[in-house]
């Protein structure tokens, strides 16, 4: 193994796994603050990906710019989810306990009833995008980089540390942080509970909405492409830390360059499973993940 | 939408019978042959299984408007379509039905080898002769039946005319790849492609320098690409379904990965219409595609049957025929022809008149094939997949050389992308 192939193999597994970081974003948050593993996570990005695959096909929508859309609409619907779907079950369960483990079960329902629905709508058939212009492969030392994934693993970077400075200085940054830490006791304090879970859920959506948008240039859709970011993103979660913004980034990168790296010595396939090795290991010796607070 | 169809086409019958009546050419209205035809309607497959019906459909109708068959006293060709859901086991009840319930005198179907294998299991056993439409696996013509018959290519074909067209082209030009890499999905057809195109390669003298199979519904194929760059092969032989073979080609141009001898596809993802559609041109250019029919047989031949099923799928599909509605045209013609020899619709009669196939004309060579007869075990040995190169945004036929146009001139070895 030379050492360019290395380096080449690295600065691939730090793109991908960015981008990795950057969908699971919205995962780690709405867990952090609801205790609600959203197992529809991935099936949200699938929606956004049609979303924006739908702007560009009928009304010749620049992909990027039809974040303009999905941002706002997947904000619409999380915030739906959470307070039609997801509440009820918050509600009776609060007394009893504070992670509601049955909010699994229900968005596992939501995920089958959004995959199958896509199905339906949109057939199995795999779509793609194909922008007006093409954004160049950029090659530093001889090695190529999308400029495509380029933007995105960059706009993981943006959209963690935007978040991070506004739940440290907004209002409802302050009203979610403090829901995140004791639910009552912010209860007590005169926030709104319900109102900052839907609004956590849809911010978590609305970023997914955003990678939607920065994803579909590049990447092929088709109704059961939610699956294969889904998993990803509870691997890249669970290593960073449960609930934790920097730890989605870290894991993100953690697990691409990892298979990116041993993916040069074994199949794709074993490096996979490794990276599933890696997830059990972490979940055996360190279970609050790399970044998460023990 | 089935029975509407069917109920199109029954009503062209009637009215050929009517117009035949009139003309005093038939002494009495023959009955009709009936034909059953299982396919994936619904479920995994049921793109490529409508796509087969369509076929068939045009070709029983353009049969029976030219008079059904003629030693039948005109007889028409009744095509009973039963839906295996891309299922082994409802295949093999609807197979069982159709001949048991139906009465067919002939089978033909059923794409998905998986269901294609056991149907046919069931058909030697009730004797009723089994046309294989689309199916691949090795085996289905390996058993010593003597009902099943089968047009296509077998899978061990595959592997061989992508090696051959290689070899034709190091022929014409003596340049050739010496290092092979490969990539394939990992599951049952991207695997049994790969050993049989190691087990042929390492017999004509190239080496295979990556083997790799990749998991299916990739995000990223970067890595893989990387280790084909590592490896440098000449040329790379890909078995990939749709939406992976889409993320890895466009990936390819992104990353301006050379391969002096190009990319070589077994068709997959790149014998799906939508994946053109889905890339720009530039990506897919100078790649050569392995597949069941001849994509550019509109443009070389003037059969009027041939154009005139081509307008038919354009009306009811919305597009040209395609790889799998040519499948079943061609089963429907072979059928015909059988039937004419048999002078009969007995089941064993036509199974001899089937065995005796022997065609080298005619819309039954829809799929590019020179010839069609049958080896005792009921494959059609003059079977073979066409490749073409994509030239200009086309799909050009440059194996074997008797399909090529005489103005395609394939490029070999293909230009780097620096000079494109």
């Amino acid at each position: 193994m030379d050492a360019f192939i290395l380096s080449y193999a690295v600065v691939n597994g730090l793109l991908q796994g960015a981008i990795y970081g950057g969908v699971a974003l919205g995962l780690s948050l709405i867990f952090g603050v609801l205790r609600v593993v959203n197992f529809a996570h991935g099936s949200f990005l699938m929606l956004s990906l049609y979303i924006s695959f739908w702007c560009w096909s009928l009304f010749g929508m620049d992909p990027y710019l039809s974040a303009l859309i999905t941002v706002p609409v997947m904000f619409a619907l999380g915030y739906m989810v959470q307070s039609v779907v997801i509440a009820p079950l918050i509600r009776r369960e609060s007394a009893m306990v504070v992670e509601p483990l049955s909010a699994l079960l229900l968005t596992a329902g939501v995920f089958l009833v959004m995959d199958n629905m896509a199905l339906m709508a949109f057939g199995p058939d795999v779509r793609a995008l194909q922008g007006a212009y093409y954004i160049p492969t950029i090659f530093i030392g001889g090695i190529p980089i999308s400029g495509q994934r380029l933007i995105g693993a960059l706009a993981a970077f943006v959209v963690a540390l935007g978040i991070s400075y506004w739940l440290r200085h907004s209002d409802m940054g302050r009203a979610i942080r403090a829901t995140a830490q004791n639910r009552d006791a912010a209860s007590m304090s005169g926030i709104n509970v319900p109102a900052v879970y839907a609004v956590t859920f849809g911010i978590g959506c609305s970023i997914l909405g955003l990678f939607g948008a920065l994803i579909s240039p590049f990447l092929p859709i088709s109704p059961s492409i939610g699956l294969a970011f889904g998993i990803k993103s509870f691997v890249v979660v669970v290593l960073g830390g449960l609930g934790s913004i920097s730890g989605a980034i870290v894991g993100g990168i953690v697990i691409g360059v990892f298979e990116a790296v041993a993916s040069q010595f074994v199949t794709a396939t074993s490096a996979s499973i490794g990276s599933l090795v890696l997830f059990i290991l972490i979940l055996v010796f360190r279970p609050q993940g790399i970044m998460g607070r023990a | 939408m089935l029975s509407g169809n069917l109920g199109r086409a029954l009503q062209r019958v009637l009215l050929a019978g009517a117009a035949m009546a009139a003309l005093g050419s038939v002494a009495q209205a023959a009955d009709a042959v009936k034909v059953g035809c299982v396919l994936p309607l619904s479920g995994g497959s049921a793109a490529v299984g409508n796509q087969t019906r369509v076929g068939a459909e045009i070709a029983a109708r353009l049969i029976n408007e030219a008079g059904g068959i003629k030693s039948l006293d005109g007889a028409p060709l009744e095509v009973l379509f039963a839906d295996s859901q891309s299922k082994p086991d409802v295949g093999v009840t609807e197979t069982e039905r159709v001949i048991s319930r139906e009465n067919v005198s002939v089978l033909c179907g059923a794409f998905n080898s998986a269901v294609t294998f056991p149907a046919t299991e069931v058909a030697e056993r009730m004797k009723t002769p089994w046309v294989v439409v689309g199916s691949v696996k090795d085996e289905i013509t390996e058993r010593d039946f003597k009902y099943v018959f089968r047009i296509n290519n077998k899978a061990t074909y595959d592997a061989r005319e992508q090696i051959d067209a290689i070899d034709l082209l190091k022929e014409e030009t003596g340049e050739a790849p010496k290092t092979i890499a490969m990539l394939y999905e990992g599951s049952d057809w991207g695997r049994s492609h790969a050993a049989n195109v190691k087990k042929i390669a390492a017999e004509r003298g190239y080496e295979i320098v990556l083997d790799e199979a990749a998991p299916p519904n990739q995000t990223d194929f970067g890595n893989q690409l990387l280790k084909i760059r590592a490896a440098r092969p000449d040329a790379v032989i890909v078995a990939l379904y749709t939406p992976d073979h889409l993320l890895f080609t466009r990936q390819m141009m992104e990353q301006r990965l050379d391969l002096p001898f190009g990319v070589h596809s077994v068709g997959g993802g790149m014998e799906d219409p939508s994946f053109y559609k889905a890339l720009p041109a530039e990506a897919v250019s100078y790649a050569f595609v392995q597949e069941d029919w001849q994509i550019d047989k509109l443009k070389v031949t003037d059969d009027p049957v041939i154009q005139a099923a081509n307008d038919a799928s354009v009306e009811a599909l919305g597009y040209g025929l395609s790889a799998y509605s040519a499948q079943g045209f061609s089963a429907m013609y072979v059928i015909a022809d059988a039937l004419e020899r048999a002078g009969s619709a007995d089941r064993e009669k036509l199974r001899e008149a089937l065995v005796a196939t022997d065609l080298q004309e005619g819309p039954a060579l829809i799929t590019g094939y020179q010839r069609i007869k049958f080896d005792e075990q009921g494959q059609n040995t003059f079977a073979h997949g066409v490749i073409s190169q994509n030239l200009d945004g086309e799909r050009k036929t440059i194996w074997p050389k008797a399909n090529r146009a005489s103005d395609t001139a394939p490029v070999w070895p293909v230009p780097a992308w620096s000079e494109r």
